[in-house]
């Protein structure tokens, strides 16, 4: 720090004193000119008013040097002998003793208030800093934004140097600073691990056993302890005026909190993670064990019984079973491609290979691949004239249609009509499939698209593989489409919208 | 040719497929020879001189697209390449190297006997059989060049032609979209675009529906097929 500013830090501080001697020499003066023209019994008293100004304005050293001031001026200007500072009537004296005990105890009570209302100021000040802080901190959700804000916030508001360390792998390391760019030196860590250590405030140069340029305090709650705190006061004192003590002892607590506060929310995210991978598995584990194994069931029992058994049949018993284990093996067939499907999309293994794609030609060859899902429905299709040409990946576009198409297929009573509209809607290419089911509970249309999620009717399971729709939602949105589901306005029956951009 | 009947060699390295497919060719009179690799299916090439290669893409000792082009080198018979679902890239790399068509696994006996019979009928037609094409209402004349659908002349222009052309010498074959830009305009790096448009008009003008082709298929990730 520069020497000027030595001195302008002394003149600041000699300023009350000066203020009272200035003070005081204008109620002398005043009190001259009031008794030339008026005979006062006690003149003594004006010289109370540069010591309670004192008081109220600067403290209680500043009104004790305004209280001697005012007594020798007193003496000086009024008592005789006049202009001498020595008393003739022992009277006098004894007046002047009064006066002075007047004088002190005025300074003592009214520097009492004063300390009060600066001690008032100063937690004003402190509250209103803490209550910023927290304002600051409480929305902050992640962890390193918190610390980041905390560092730069206390710096800002201490004049210091901060920085907070927190355990990693067991040892206690630097997680946030400010400046960014502040170094830990030994000692510093040394005193940092004490702090950890023993939770209590250690460092400073004065410290005995870990001297240090900063000084460090535990940060815990009730619960546990988080970490450590670090300033470095920047002021050449290098120590923190007591305010700011008392600001960075009630941020302490403060960060400890949020600090806590995020761990937990943390916590209660994975554990919910959890308990939803859990759900996901034992959907997964239901859902393979009985797809895989009814559709087996199926094709075993038909084919061995022909096997065995089978001159005993007659030819349409024959055909019936041979039908059965066909129509099982087929639909094994379709659960394992959608198992491989969603297996690739869980994997990030699909990339598009996008070509420009006539949405006419996809609906059709859609259609034609799904007509022995839906051959007991009646199904239309639109195709506006003029659409324009996306980009799609042909295969996926046409499996995640496929998928829909199925559903629909699944969830829409036999004779009802199924229709697929692909039309232009701003700057994006729409399908939409419509059926004329019962339409979506609202509950199942927020995990419609979820993976192994039936919709369930009643006690009846539906033989889907509780993947199709999960598949045409990948499908569709690694070729940067959406699709969403709603009940139809018109009528019962769900509609599906898929969306493409062009 | 030896003997009447068509004979087939089966290279695939899975015993009970190779079983299901003697079985069922056995049963629409076509002879078999089996081979397990790559190596052995090039021995009983020269041995037997099949008529058709039937080609399990995943053999244990050589690449299938391999195989094709070691095939290709000495032989132009007919393959059919055996292939798993969802694995369009393979075909496509397949046909191009090639194979004439594939067969997904698994597969329904119907399907398995419409390609091959595609496959040797193109065989017959490269020895000067048969120039025409004729299903439902359409029917196509490469020799006198006339296309018709029900009672009706249809004029073509003359891209047009040449692609119903190519999918009429492969009638029943899956064509890529690099063949026909080969075939058609001489050059495989032209704008698929172009090819997408001109399969578009064509069918404007050869199907009953062209919203619902019955005729052109498309086959997705791959390329178009005439039925």
């Amino acid at each position: 720090m520069a020497p000027g500013s030595y001195v302008l830090k002394l003149t600041r501080a000699l300023l009350p004193y000066l203020e009272a001697l200035v003070v005081t020499a204008f109620v002398a003066a005043g009190g001259i000119a009031i008794a030339e023209r008026v005979e006062l019994p006690n003149i003594s008293l004006i010289f109370v008013i540069p010591v309670l100004a004192a008081a109220v304005r600067h403290g209680l050293f500043a009104s004790l040097w305004a209280a001697a001031l005012a007594v020798l001026a007193y003496d000086y200007f009024f008592l005789p002998p006049l202009y001498r500072f020595t008393v003739a009537d022992p009277a006098d004296v004894l007046a002047l003793l009064f006066f002075l005990l007047v004088a002190l105890v005025t300074s003592a009570l009214a520097a009492g208030t004063h300390a009060e209302a600066r001690t008032a100021q100063r937690e004003a000040r402190t509250t209103a800093q803490l209550y910023d802080f927290s304002r600051k901190i409480a929305g902050v959700v992640d962890l390193d934004d918190l610390l980041w804000i905390v560092v730069a916030h206390l710096a800002r508001a201490l004049n210091a140097e901060i920085v907070v360390l927190m355990p990693q792998h067991g040892k206690l390391g630097s997680r946030s600073a400010f400046p960014p760019d502040a170094i830990l030196d030994d000692a510093d860590l040394a005193a940092a691990q004490r702090a950890w250590d023993y939770d209590y405030r250690v460092g400073g140069f004065n410290d005995p056993v870990t001297p240090s340029s900063r000084f460090f305090m535990p940060i815990h709650t009730g619960r546990s302890e988080i970490g450590v705190i670090g300033v470095l006061p920047l002021d050449p004192s290098g120590r923190l005026p007591p305010e700011d003590r008392d600001l960075l002892e009630a941020a302490c607590s403060q960060i400890a909190v949020a600090i806590e506060r995020l761990v937990l929310a943390d916590k209660a995210e994975k554990a919910q993670l959890g308990a939803e991978r859990e759900r996901l598995r034992s959907a997964m584990l239901t859902s393979i064990s009985h797809d895989l194994r009814t559709p087996l069931a199926s094709i075993i029992g038909a084919l061995s019984s022909l096997h065995s058994y089978g001159e005993r049949y007659d030819k349409p018993a024959r055909d019936e079973l041979l039908a059965t284990a066909l129509s099982e093996a087929e639909r094994l067939d379709r659960f394992v491609g959608n198992l491989l499907d969603m297996t690739r999309l869980d994997a990030g293994v699909i990339v598009p290979r996008r070509e420009a794609v006539e949405v006419g030609d996809l609906v059709s060859t859609t259609l034609r691949r799904a007509m022995p899902l839906l051959h007991d429905r009646v199904v239309g299709s639109v195709v506006a004239s003029e659409l324009p040409v996306p980009s799609l990946d042909f295969v996926l576009a046409e499996q995640a249609l496929f998928n829909v198409l199925d559903n629909a297929a699944k969830y829409s009573p036999p004779g009802g009509r199924i229709e697929v509209e692909a039309r232009q809607a701003g700057g994006r290419v729409e399908i939409v499939v419509r059926d004329e089911g019962p339409g979506i509970a609202p509950a199942a249309l927020e995990r419609l698209f979820d993976k192994f999620y039936r919709a369930d009717e009643g006690d009846r399971r539906r033989a889907g593989t509780g993947l199709g729709l999960a598949i045409a939602k990948g499908f569709v949105e690694v070729q940067e489409g959406t699709i969403a589901a709603r009940n139809r306005s018109d009528r019962s029956g769900a509609e599906f919208v898929m969306s493409y951009p062009l | 040719m030896t003997g009447d009947a068509v004979l087939i060699l089966i290279v695939e390295d899975e015993p009970p497929i190779r079983r299901l497919l003697r079985t069922t060719l056995g049963a629409h009179d076509y002879r078999t020879v089996e081979a397990a690799t790559a190596a052995e299916a090039l021995t009983a090439l020269r041995h037997h001189r099949p008529d058709l290669v039937l080609l399990d893409l995943g053999l244990p000792d050589l690449d299938g697209l391999a195989l094709i082009g070691r095939i290709r080198e000495t032989t132009a018979v007919p393959i059919v390449v055996l292939s798993s679902r969802g694995d369009e890239g393979a075909k496509v790399a397949a046909l191009d190297s090639g194979a004439d068509d594939y067969v997904t696994k698994p597969f329904g006996a119907d399907e398995l006997m419409a390609r091959l019979r595609a496959a040797l009928r193109h065989r017959l037609q490269q020895q000067g059989a048969d120039r025409t094409f004729t299903s439902d209402d359409l029917s196509v004349d490469l020799v006198r060049r006339l296309v018709r659908r029900g009672p009706e002349d249809i004029k073509l222009s003359p891209k047009e032609y040449d692609i119903l052309e190519q999918l009429v010498i492969h009638a029943g074959k899956v064509l890529t979209h690099k063949h026909l830009l080969r075939e058609v305009w001489r050059n495989e790096t032209v704008d698929p675009q172009y090819l997408r448009v001109y399969v578009r008009q064509l069918r404007q003008k050869i199907e009953a529906d062209p919203s619902t082709p019955r005729h052109v298929l498309t086959e997705p990730g791959i390329g178009y097929r005439l039925v």
